[in-house]
């Protein structure tokens, strides 16, 4: 039964094809498409019936801003990016690729780091790109990525330079092999404004990271997390989840991220994509929003339950899901009431924002100020204690959605091309290649 | 129809109740939400017990604590 149309591209061509939504034999959601030249694709998008398809977008406000500076159309989506005047939302968070160079090598890479000759970004270049993005409708959010950005040693030189030009959030995307092995790094990277550690952490057994890593890594990864402990730094993990490999692993990965809080502020969760350098095959059964919250709430003994989340308001809310949970000295968890358009790098510096906000208000006057202070400690209270689980479902060729596509916040920020949406830049065709990253 | 009113200010910000023609005091007063408590100390009348609760704590930090309290 056909439940919706939308474009997608063809998985071999990445020609632009119409597509339909239907609900299969089986109950759940397929995105189905042909392409005259190589066939039809059927794609597994909802892991569950008609009514909880809908219902998770029941509160969807559609997309209507156009982006500041964007392109006029000319081959249409996703031929324009950089963005286009067809794109539906200004930028929020982006990336900054300031290098390909990594120390892993690892068989699952969006970026497919390492495979090209090693470049960095010179400080101009980066200079250039802030203010790119300053014309843009900055400043963003902005994620130091790569490659592995702290291959190079002026990120401080580089966030400088970034809060010299008006930007303030600065999330340090990494596999945190630097920050276990390098005494004083993890201070050095406070002292230089890293607002945030986003720690690939997959899991907490070697198996997981062989596969997926290519190398034994548990250990690395909680030595960064103490490092960065003790250094001040707000940690967020983030598990690339694939079927088979830790799709079990997701209770363990809560649970000890709860036990590392207030320090580690949530867990971030990126379900495998079939895209870059992946030396995985999509299986048949691929990942998606509903099945990744029945093994949260089968793996967590229902410490976190599949209502606690709720859909992405500024993107498609099919793109994303999240819950914030009040983390009480019992170790007990109260779902919160959930909140719309959170992103995934805006956790911790926006709940101290909206706080801070909130503070600032004070009563004058001859009677003297009102005295707050259990508000003002509960309030406290929520900042610190506050734990956020939340997921990014990227797309692929294969389940790719013109429609979610348009409605993308995450840029990567490209000398040649603009802000690309996240999902554009990193498409690739069957043989690897892609629209954008250049090669 | 007017808004009801339950005190003054005079030129100098000293509040007074519109009832009691009293002027408010700094008194202990509690805030009680979803089983929760929270002793504030807020002008009050000390004759009738009226609170007067400034407009920005009210849309600003009582209203953060009761959307953090709230179920869904």
């Amino acid at each position: 039964m056909e439940i919706g149309k939308t474009t997608s591209v063809c998985p071999v061509c990445l020609a632009r094809i119409p597509a339909r939504k239907v609900v299969g034999a089986d109950g759940n959601i397929y995105l189905e498409k042909r392409c005259w030249d190589h066939g039809p694709f059927r794609t597994l998008i909802w892991e569950g019936d008609l009514e909880s398809y809908l219902a998770w977008g029941a509160s969807d406000v559609p997309g209507s801003v156009i982006p500041v500076g964007a392109g006029a159309v000319e081959r249409g989506c996703p031929y324009d990016c950089g963005l286009c005047q067809s794109h539906e939302r200004d930028g929020c968070c982006v990336l900054l690729e300031l290098t390909n160079r990594c120390n892993l090598r690892c068989p699952v890479c969006f970026a497919s780091a390492g495979e090209q000759a090693p470049r960095d970004l010179s400080l101009e270049e980066i200079g250039k790109q802030y203010d790119l993005l300053l014309s843009r409708g900055g400043p963003f959010n902005i994620q130091l990525s790569g490659g592995e950005p702290t291959m190079r040693d002026d990120l401080d030189a580089i966030i400088a330079l970034g809060k010299e030009k008006g930007f303030s959030f600065f999330q340090l995307n990494t596999n945190g092999l630097r920050l276990a092995r390098e005494p004083g790094y993890a201070a050095h990277l406070a002292r230089a404004g890293v607002s945030t550690v986003f720690l690939q952490f997959d899991g907490l057994e070697d198996h997981i990271y062989r596969t997926l890593r290519g190398a034994d890594l548990t250990q690395v990864k909680l030595d960064a997390i103490q490092a960065c402990r003790e250094a001040g730094l707000p940690v967020v993990l983030v598990p690339t989840v694939a079927p088979g490999v830790n799709d079990q692993a997701l209770g363990d990965i809560l649970r000890f991220a709860l036990s590392q809080a207030p320090h580690v502020r949530g867990v971030h969760i990126q379900p495998i994509s079939y895209f870059g350098r992946c030396g995985l095959e999509a299986p048949e059964k691929r990942l998606t929003i509903p099945g990744i919250l029945r093994r949260i709430e089968e793996q967590t003994g229902g410490l976190m339950k599949y209502a606690d989340f709720g859909g992405g308001g500024a993107e498609s809310p099919y793109c994303s899901f999240h819950a914030s949970y009040l983390h009480r000295e019992n170790g007990s968890l109260k779902a919160l009431p959930r909140r719309k358009s959170q992103c995934c790098c805006t956790k911790s510096s926006e709940a101290r924002d909206y706080v801070a906000q909130q503070w600032s208000g004070r009563v004058s006057g001859s009677d003297g100020d009102p005295d707050t202070a259990s508000l003002d400690a509960f309030l406290q209270q929520v900042v610190e204690n506050t734990f956020t689980v939340s997921g990014m479902v990227f797309q692929d060729a294969d389940n790719l959605d013109l429609d979610r596509l348009r409605r993308c916040y995450i840029c990567e920020v490209d000398s040649q091309y603009g802000m690309v949406p996240f999902c554009a830049y990193n498409l690739t065709d069957r043989k690897g290649r892609a629209l954008y990253r250049k090669s | 129809m007017a808004d009801k009113n339950y005190y003054t200010i005079d030129p100098e910000g000293k509040l007074t109740c519109l009832k009691c023609k009293c002027k408010l005091e700094k008194g202990r007063a509690k805030f009680l939400y979803l089983d929760n408590g929270f002793p504030v100390e807020l002008p009050v009348c000390p004759k009738c017990g009226f609170v007067y609760v400034p407009e920005e704590l009210a849309l600003g930090k009582v209203l953060s604590v009761e959307k953090a309290l709230e179920d869904k």
